[in-house]
């Protein structure tokens, strides 16, 4: 079944580039440490709001060089009440290939320092500009991206195995049992998630770490989603247990537990995979919708949403459009995760209630 | 080779010639010399406020100002979620107050440019020479909106029957209770009342400014209980039922979006011509919901006067010479900004610590506080977060105060005499890392409000200042109202960068801050069974100085305790000052009779303004 | 006789729905640490004995049981009590209900117009290039952050002046005449219902050629096929009927979704509805404001459902004994 999902995947024009860039995005998360400039935290107080650096390949005199760029020194304008930039052109900062820069610790395990580029000492390379604080925004990128890319899918793991036992549970008892059950979870689903969402972001409790801080935010994702999953599966349960091999199960006297995980859950595979790819993308814009709105990932750790939350800012997107990158990032990403879904489930299920 | 392969070939050769094209970029200098920036002059008139005359038997308020046309509509703006209220008794917040401020004037008001209390609803004042009692003569002939005239009765009514009454905010009566009595208020004749209070107390002169009530329409409310009149103009009541005093009136309250005030026919004050003012037809105040949404409204023409920040200003200051409107520099904000340092060595009622121990030692060493001070770069603070629209502050009282002490010098950030500072409190450095004497890593919280971007980025740069001593400092933005609980409840935190808004006329605000036993004496705060426990010899003294500086009645006497509480601060820093902004706001030209302060703002003189090409 | 006894039912089921939507959440808010007189804590003109007033106004001297009883007793009662800053919290709402209410309808109204049609399209096309189009059309719709869209088209706006820069009236708004307040309205808006359109719409148009392909495999399809009757007359008569009738379904979820999706967009928009009143208490843990309007929305959501069962019932008679 995978691997004709693959194929599937492959053969379809749109999906094979989503699965392209995905892998790309992904990998570069992976290694962001390798491959940022910078770290997360870094920043240069006296560079806030740099342009993109430029780099050259011909110097002044029209001659081919090494690629260098300059760096950027600010200056306030007491006529015009602006800060200026302009490149301090006394110092050519060449740039250097998988050399040593900042220390790291790769997958937060290995001390390294090499980089996949960096300059000399004393300059500075942002690719994509710095922030108010004048940190690098494309490392900065790839640092969110871990946070934002993997909250989805840390809560549908949380998620999916509650559904799907509530869900089991209920549809496989029936009666009073199902009845108790799928009012809770409707009481749930009746509550609007956007509002349900906020309410619980906001109830997190000061001064937590940032690891905390984010668990919880996957919990509180994963308490929106659970209800209505558990719903349908209860649905599915309903009509699978009357099967024979299930009546058959039950017979030798297996135990209901036993019955629902091992005999009955297993039938719901694909419509699972099918609704977890397909909701990966609602997390992702949930997350960056909650940390906009300054309830969800919290300065100084970044996330693409609460990137984009300088992005509110007119002077910045007309100025420092640099700051919109999280913005088309979020974008690629959910567009890429929806098209491989709908991939996923014309394969697997053609005919999907789910959306 | 199909005919796919063909195409993907070229569209591959076409990404690479792209790429090539990218990477070779040719470095071109600059030509010098093509930087000329023409300085703009924007001199203002020097503005003088109206006098009083007789017409007719009715003593009107005269505008010197220059004459101007009748109609046209101003649309300012507010931020936030527009007011709570309309009745000027019940605002607790800021908008509310603006609001209720436009409809309903006070006896007395400031002049914005020296800052001295002038006339408005009341035509004089007296002071007795020993500051007790006060007499204030009203205006004959001067109308409410319905007609009726304003008389003493009105003012008796609405300081005995509403303020001192505790009805609606009490915080007015709250300050007033001055040896456990509250001031006796009296009228002689329809034109005259006086104040009398049993000790002299310099901040009440200004508090006459508070708004006065049409007793006609307040006294059927007041007759309900307090808890009627808590909701008695409040935003669902109709435009109709209010009768007010100030230069405009309530047309429309729209939820949400905006506050629209119409002129009052029967203000008190006219132009040179006789003519009676306002000159505007209506004044609109939309309501938006962030700064950034202002900007928007701005630039679409929909709002016609804003107040600036950062960024913007370049913007702006850029468009005016071809735009239709100007920007004034106001100077310095209220605003202060400030990191505070917990100096609390008391224990909560479970005997627990409420900073730990290791901790107090250090926030109370005096020397580890100078050092704090000395490694925040306010300069990069004031460029990268304001922009560069701000300037450094070292005292608590705001740039544009007329109690500014300033003798009182700015520094630079200087790492090494903090270093030096923190060794000769025992503090070392081992592999970039701090210790106390006793061996103790430096380690400690530092906390603000999330998703005040402003906030956030100064705790970014403070967390690294301090770090570049060796200090390790965990930045939590925590929500808003959490922060406040730990500031005022729990006085669990260590270290908070918070701001304040006093008053740039009147310092004695501030001693809810700075009386040891104040309600917001953070730093130290003691909880109201613990009094005046653990008192340090500097807050003694602060607290001299606000008792002295409230009983004193002139401006000369008060100055030199407020100035030596701006010194005491300055040398104790239990508080560390970091920047102001400066306020910056642009108007549309058409409007005339704009005279922009410091104190006053740019719409002080609101009834002057008039529109130069309405339609009417 | 049967009908009304179901829809009964089906109103009695409710109410354990509410008490459990209400205990939970009252609960959740009340675990949080903000407090909601913190803004007056910290506003240095404000005496220690109002806030103390305020407390005990707002009853948080109180254990959170009380609190829940009283709030509980006046709910019913229908007294849904005063927000933070004292404001009547039923005026409150009643403000901003028509508001959300007028942005919803139109947007549902133009999901179902284009998004039905566009859906039986590419159900009838399936996997010709159109359905390949329209389900990459639909997917960037789904893929754009509400609030980032929204963000862009203000600028938009502002860059050309063609549209008001969010709100829902302009300033002169009470001088203009009948037709001048429609047009101000709906120039307000088209940008705020564009967004929220292009986010649902992907939906709509999926569900809909789920439906109708499910539809178009069914026996009785292919038996109208072989019967002979042209493709036209076994889609649009036969099998559009089957198809719509699950939408119906759709319809009441379809609102309460939209009164939580708007949320982002209404606050962007600054638009005076429900979800940016929502948003503002629930940073200031207004208590009594958030309760009211999250059992409005469950309300509301309840309400749609039951609505659409009733419809599928009178379309549908089979389903009753289902039941």
């Amino acid at each position: 079944m995978f691997r004709e999902v693959i194929i599937q995947l492959w053969k379809d024009k749109f999906a094979r580039a989503a699965l392209i860039v995905l892998g790309i995005i992904y990998l570069a998360l992976f290694f962001a440490d390798f491959i940022a400039p910078y770290t997360k935290d870094f920043s240069d107080r006296t560079m806030a709001y740099v342009p993109p650096s430029k780099v050259f390949t011909i110097d002044e005199n029209g001659k081919f060089s090494k690629p260098y760029t300059y760096n950027y020194v600010r200056e306030f304008d007491q006529n015009s009440l602006e800060i200026k930039y302009k490149f301090d052109r006394s110092k050519k900062h060449y740039i250097k290939f998988f050399s040593k820069g900042q220390p790291y610790k790769f997958l937060g395990l290995i001390p390294m320092k090499r980089h996949l580029f960096t300059t000399d000492e004393g300059g500075r390379m942002f690719l994509l500009g710095t922030d108010i604080n004048g940190r690098d925004v494309f490392s900065r990128l790839l640092f969110g991206g871990r946070i934002s890319m993997t909250i989805g899918f840390l809560a549908l793991l949380v998620l999916f195995p509650i559904g799907l036992l509530y869900g089991g549970i209920s549809g496989y008892f029936g009666g009073k049992v199902d009845m108790l059950m799928m009012r809770f979870a409707e009481s749930i689903m009746a509550i609007p998630s956007f509002y349900l969402l906020i309410i619980l972001a906001s109830v997190l409790p000061s001064g937590m770490t940032s690891t905390q801080r984010f668990l919880l935010i996957v919990i509180i994702l994963a308490l929106i989603g659970w209800a209505g999953f558990a719903r349908v599966v209860r649905g599915m349960v309903l009509s699978i247990k009357n099967e024979d091999y299930v009546q058959s199960a039950k017979s030798i006297g297996a135990s209901d537990l036993r019955i629902i995980i091992k005999h009955i859950l297993p039938q719901t595979t694909s419509f699972v995979i099918v609704a977890m790819t397909l909701s990966v993308p609602s997390y992702i814009l949930s997350e960056s919708g909650l940390s906009f709105l300054g309830l969800g990932i919290q300065q100084p750790d970044a996330s693409w949403g609460n990137m984009l939350k300088e992005a509110q800012e007119f002077t910045n997107i007309l100025y420092r459009p640099w700051l919109l990158t999280p913005g088309f990032l979020i974008f690629v990403s959910v567009l890429a995760f929806n098209l491989i879904g709908d991939t996923i489930r014309d394969v697997l299920d053609p005919k999907s209630k789910v959306r | 080779m199909t005919r796919r392969g063909y195409w993907v070939l070229f569209f591959g050769l076409v990404i690479a010639a792209l790429l090539c094209k990218a990477c070779i970029v040719r470095d071109v200098p600059p030509k010098a010399g093509q930087n000329t920036n023409a300085k703009q002059q924007s001199a203002t008139a020097a503005y003088t406020m109206p006098k009083n005359v007789t017409l007719n038997g009715i003593e009107y308020l005269q505008s010197q100002a220059p004459v101007g046309k009748f109609g046209g509509t101003l649309v300012s703006s507010t931020i936030g979620e527009g007011p709570k209220t309309f009745n000027p008794f019940n605002c607790k917040d800021n908008t509310s107050s603006i609001m209720s401020g436009i409809m309903y004037d006070g006896l007395l008001t400031t002049n914005p440019t020296t800052g001295d209390v002038a006339p408005k609803l009341a035509k004089a004042y007296s002071i007795s020479p020993d500051g007790k009692v006060y007499t204030i003569y009203l205006r004959k002939g001067a109308k409410w909106s319905d007609g009726k005239p304003i008389t003493a009765d009105d003012v008796v009514f609405t300081w005995n029957n509403i303020i001192f009454a505790g009805y609606g905010d009490t915080s007015t009566r709250d300050s007033l209770v001055i040896d456990g009595k509250l001031p006796s208020v009296r009228k002689y004749g329809d034109y005259i009342v006086v104040f009398a209070i049993t000790r002299p107390y310099a901040p009440f002169l200004r508090m006459l400014s508070t708004p006065i009530a049409p007793k006609h329409i307040f006294a059927p409310a007041v007759k309900k209980g307090k808890e009627y009149f808590d909701s008695f103009l409040s935003t669902t009541a109709k435009p109709k039922d209010f009768v007010v005093s100030g230069a405009f009136k309530l047309k429309e309250y729209v939820p949400a979006q905006r506050v629209v005030f119409e002129r009052n026919p029967n203000y008190y004050e006219i132009n040179s011509k006789n003519e009676k003012l306002p000159y505007l037809d209506k004044l609109v105040y939309l309501i938006v919901g962030d700064l950034n949404n202002e900007v928007l409204k701005f630039e679409a023409k929909e709002l016609d006067v804003i107040s600036l920040q950062g960024s913007k200003v370049a913007r702006y200051k850029a468009m005016e010479p071809k735009s239709d409107f100007k920007l004034y520099n106001l100077g310095p904000d209220t605003g202060t900004m400030y990191l505070s340092l917990n100096l609390n060595t008391r224990k909560d009622s479970k005997g627990k610590y409420y900073v730990e121990p290791i901790k107090q030692k250090w926030f109370n060493d005096l020397n580890f506080r100078r050092a704090v001070d000395y490694a925040i770069d306010r300069k990069n603070m004031v460029l990268n977060i304001a922009n560069g629209i701000g300037a450094p502050l070292f005292t608590p009282e705001s740039l544009n105060s007329i109690y500014l002490n300033k003798k009182l010098k700015p520094y630079n950030k200087d790492l090494n005499n903090a270093k030096i500072l923190l060794k000769k409190s025992g503090f070392t450095l081992k592999d970039g890392k701090l210790f106390d004497k006793d061996g103790h890593r430096v380690e400690f919280n530092l906390y603000t409000n999330a998703g005040n971007t402003e906030r956030e980025a100064i705790g970014v740069m403070i967390k690294q200042d301090l770090e570049d001593l060796g200090m390790k400092v965990n930045f939590k933005p925590i929500e808003f109202n959490s922060l406040v609980n730990k500031l005022v409840s729990t006085f669990d935190w260590d270290m908070v960068i918070m701001g304040l808004t006093g008053s740039p006329l009147e310092p004695n605000g501030g001693k809810n801050v700075w009386l040891s036993d104040g309600r917001l004496h953070m730093f130290n705060m003691r909880t109201p069974q613990e009094g005046k426990a653990g008192i340090l010899p500097w807050e003694k003294q602060l607290d001299e100085m606000f008792t002295k500086g409230a009983l004193a009645t002139k401006f000369e006497d008060r100055k030199p305790y407020y100035d030596k509480y701006q010194e005491i601060v300055y040398t104790q820093k239990p508080m560390i000052y970091i920047y102001s902004p400066i306020r910056i706001v642009a108007i549309r030209n058409k409007f005339k009779n704009i005279y922009p302060s410091s104190l006053g703002g740019l719409t002080h003189n609101i009834e002057e303004i008039y529109e130069e090409s309405n339609k009417k | 006789m049967d009908t009304l006894k179901y829809i009964l039912k089906r109103i009695l089921q409710t109410i354990p729905l509410l008490i459990i939507v209400s205990v939970v959440s009252f609960f959740i808010i009340r675990l949080s640490p903000v407090d909601p007189l913190a803004e007056l804590k910290l506003n240095p003109s404000i005496s220690p004995e109002t806030v103390e007033k305020e407390r005990a106004r707002l009853g948080l001297d109180k254990p959170i049981i009380v609190q829940y009883g009283k709030w509980a007793i006046s709910f019913v009662k229908g007294d849904l009590g005063v927000t933070s800053t004292g404001e009547k919290v039923s005026s409150k709402l009643a403000e901003r209900i028509p508001n959300t209410l007028l942005l919803t309808s139109i947007v549902i109204l133009l999901t179902w117009l284009v998004g039905v049609p566009l859906g039986i399209l590419a159900a009838v096309r399936w996997k010709t290039p159109f359905d390949r189009i329209m389900t990459v059309v639909t997917s960037i719709g789904m893929a754009i952050p509400s609030f980032f869209f929204a963000v862009l088209l203000l600028m938009f706006a502002v860059r050309t002046g063609w549209f008001p820069i969010g709100g829902l009236t302009s300033a002169g708004y009470a001088d203009m005449n009948i037709f001048g307040k429609f047009w101000d309205i709906t120039h307000h808006l088209i940008l705020p219902v564009f967004v929220l359109f292009t986010i649902s719409l992907a939906g709509l148009q999926r569900q809909m050629r789920a439906n109708m392909l499910d539809v178009l495999d069914s026996d009785y399809v292919k038996f109208a096929r072989a019967k002979g009757l042209s493709e036209n007359v076994v889609i649009y008569k036969h099998a559009l009927r089957n198809a719509v009738n699950p939408m119906i379904t759709l319809l009441g979820f379809e609102f309460a979704g939209l009164l939580s999706g708007a949320a982002l967009t209404e606050y962007v928009f600054q638009y005076p509805g429900l979800g940016r009143l929502i948003l503002e208490a629930v940073m200031k843990s207004d208590i009594n404001l958030v309760m009211a309007s999250l059992m409005m929305g469950a309300v509301m959501l309840i309400l749609g459902n039951l609505i659409a069962d009733i419809l599928l019932i009178i379309t549908d008679p089979r389903i009753r004994t289902g039941a």
